[in-house]
């Protein structure tokens, strides 16, 4: 009974969390220069706020009012940041195309407010260890804030428990996520965002069915072959990964760290998640304060009908759009 | 000397407690500002801890029952504070809560069962109530308080299996630890009552 309220108790802060887990609100600033030191700015993605409340700050020789920046014969070369990144403007993307250079992408999210813009000819390791930095975090957030990832993990662990079938199950939903992540950046798959967030919920509720169908002593799939199962759905979660890098609209040249450590955000959020699951599993094992009888199969009615509420509410919205 | 870098460091704690949970806030939401809020406060981790203790060192049948009481009180409390306008952390309860449970586990009292689910749901609603406190007005209750809800579950049933687990693996000197750990904690409600009461 106590482990159902402790379900109930995620699950409520699931609820109310999931409706903004997958809308962040972000922004898209483009600094064009058209003649040294002089750009030309403008959001191509204005972020919910809007624009002009977007507390930016350049670098000293810098003069920013929209829609121009002059940095003078110095150039934009510095530190740029953001004052009121958070719940409200989760991450700015600034594109900055250079005079007679690559274009480059920096990425301000609440974690990382700051970022140092360096001149033409710099070596660029600080670019790749900035870009690392910005998408561990911006990974670690997506996990973190995507309930229904969490969820369909939680449902995962209530059917092999802890041992040595978990690694390998939660092994193969991360090589499956991370597959179809990876082919997703690149473009090599593309699904409509809409149809996937309805079957991530689907794949929640299968998980759930699972667990109610272990419990009565049924067996089933993800109790037999967890790890097929996990490496499948794990699939359809890593492409919905990538819709969270898709936003940001990162520049080919910088895919592949971004993507990298992206994944490795998403790898130390899950777990994180994973290890706080299996340190309550034990303490309630320690306490006896465990479900029997028919309670143990609630939570697989639990996850199974707060997923199916998410399924209704994401096909509808789907229906309507179309 | 160890204590006094001991409240040393556990008022730099408080003090720096609303800085710490809005930047949580700001960053991942008020769901999880809600959880992380009360690791930020000094009385909310000596309290939680004073609480766990205490469970341990009852019989499992009863222990376990904390996991359940203590998220109701907090829930119960958090709920009820904007309601009674209790808008303050009152230093000299939280004091008062420390110096008791923390006599309570140095002394190893065995309590009936009833009294540690009514102490249980005392301190959460003296701590959900707190917590409420401090929110602005641009908070998500909803969000803030199923965070703390669940946070104060899996703290302190974490801290009631750990130290019952570390209580029952053999040699007395565990048991003697724990009551070592409990006239710490009683000494800190000391010392922040003293705070409270140079301050007033």
């Amino acid at each position: 009974m106590i482990r159902l309220i402790a379900l109930l108790l995620l699950l409520a802060g699931a609820a109310t969390v999931a409706a903004r887990a997958h809308e962040p609100a972000m922004g898209v600033l483009e600094l064009r220069e058209v003649n040294p030191g002089s750009y030309v700015a403008g959001w191509t993605l204005e972020p919910t706020i809007g624009g002009d409340k977007v507390q930016m700050r350049f670098p000293q020789q810098c003069h920013y009012a929209l829609p121009s920046l002059e940095c003078g014969p110095g150039g934009l070369v510095g530190r740029v940041s953001i004052d009121n990144l958070g719940a409200n403007m989760s991450a700015v993307l600034i594109k900055l195309v250079p005079l007679g250079d690559e274009p480059r992408s920096y990425t301000l999210t609440s974690g990382n407010p700051a970022i140092s813009i360096l001149g033409i000819g710099t070596p660029t390791w600080q670019t790749w260890r900035e870009v690392a930095i910005t998408y561990v975090n911006v990974g670690i957030d997506h996990i973190l804030l995507g309930v229904d990832h969490l969820l369909f993990v939680l449902g995962l662990i209530f059917i092999v428990g802890p041992g040595w079938r978990l690694v390998k199950t939660i092994t193969a939903f991360t090589l499956g996520h991370s597959a179809s992540l990876a082919a997703a950046a690149y473009g090599l798959i593309g699904v409509p965002e809409a149809p996937l967030n309805a079957c991530i919920a689907l794949s929640i509720v299968f998980v759930g069915l699972e667990i109610v169908k272990l419990r009565r002593g049924e067996g089933g799939l993800t109790a037999r072959y967890p790890w097929v199962v996990a490496f499948s759905f794990g699939l359809v979660h890593g492409i919905g990964f990538a819709s969270a890098l898709s936003v940001l609209g990162i520049e080919r040249a910088l895919l592949f760290p971004a993507l990298l450590s992206f994944n490795v955000g998403v790898e130390i959020g899950q777990l994180a998640f994973v290890s706080v699951v299996l340190l309550l599993i034990w303490a309630h094992r320690k306490l006896g304060a465990t479900l029997s009888g028919w309670g143990e199969e609630l939570p697989g009615y639990v996850i199974g009908v707060v997923a199916m509420f998410w399924f209704m509410g994401r096909m509808v919205r789907l229906l309507t759009v179309a | 000397m160890m204590r006094a870098l001991a409240l040393a460091a556990l008022l730099l704690l408080a003090a720096a407690s609303p800085a710490a949970a809005h930047i949580v806030s700001s960053r991942l939401g008020d769901f999880y500002g809600g959880a992380l809020h009360p690791l930020t406060s000094l009385a909310d981790i000596v309290i939680w801890l004073a609480l766990g203790l205490v469970a341990a060192l009852q019989p499992p049948h009863w222990a376990r029952w904390i996991v359940l009481a203590f998220p109701a009180g907090l829930l119960a409390g958090f709920v009820a504070a904007p309601v009674a306008g209790w808008h303050t952390d009152p230093i000299a309860l939280n004091a008062a809560l420390m110096i008791g449970l923390g006599l309570l586990a140095a002394a190893a009292a065995r309590l009936p069962g009833g009294v540690l689910l009514v102490l249980a749901v005392i301190v959460g609603v003296v701590r959900g109530a707190a917590n409420a406190s401090g929110l602005d007005p641009e908070t998500d209750p909803t969000l803030f308080g199923a965070g703390l809800l669940l946070a104060g579950y899996a703290v302190v049933t974490l801290i009631t299996a750990l130290a019952g687990t570390f209580r029952r693996a053999g040699a007395p000197w565990r048991t003697i630890a724990m009551q070592a750990g409990g006239s710490w904690i009683a000494a800190i409600g000391l010392m922040v009552g003293g705070f409270a009461l140079a301050g007033s």
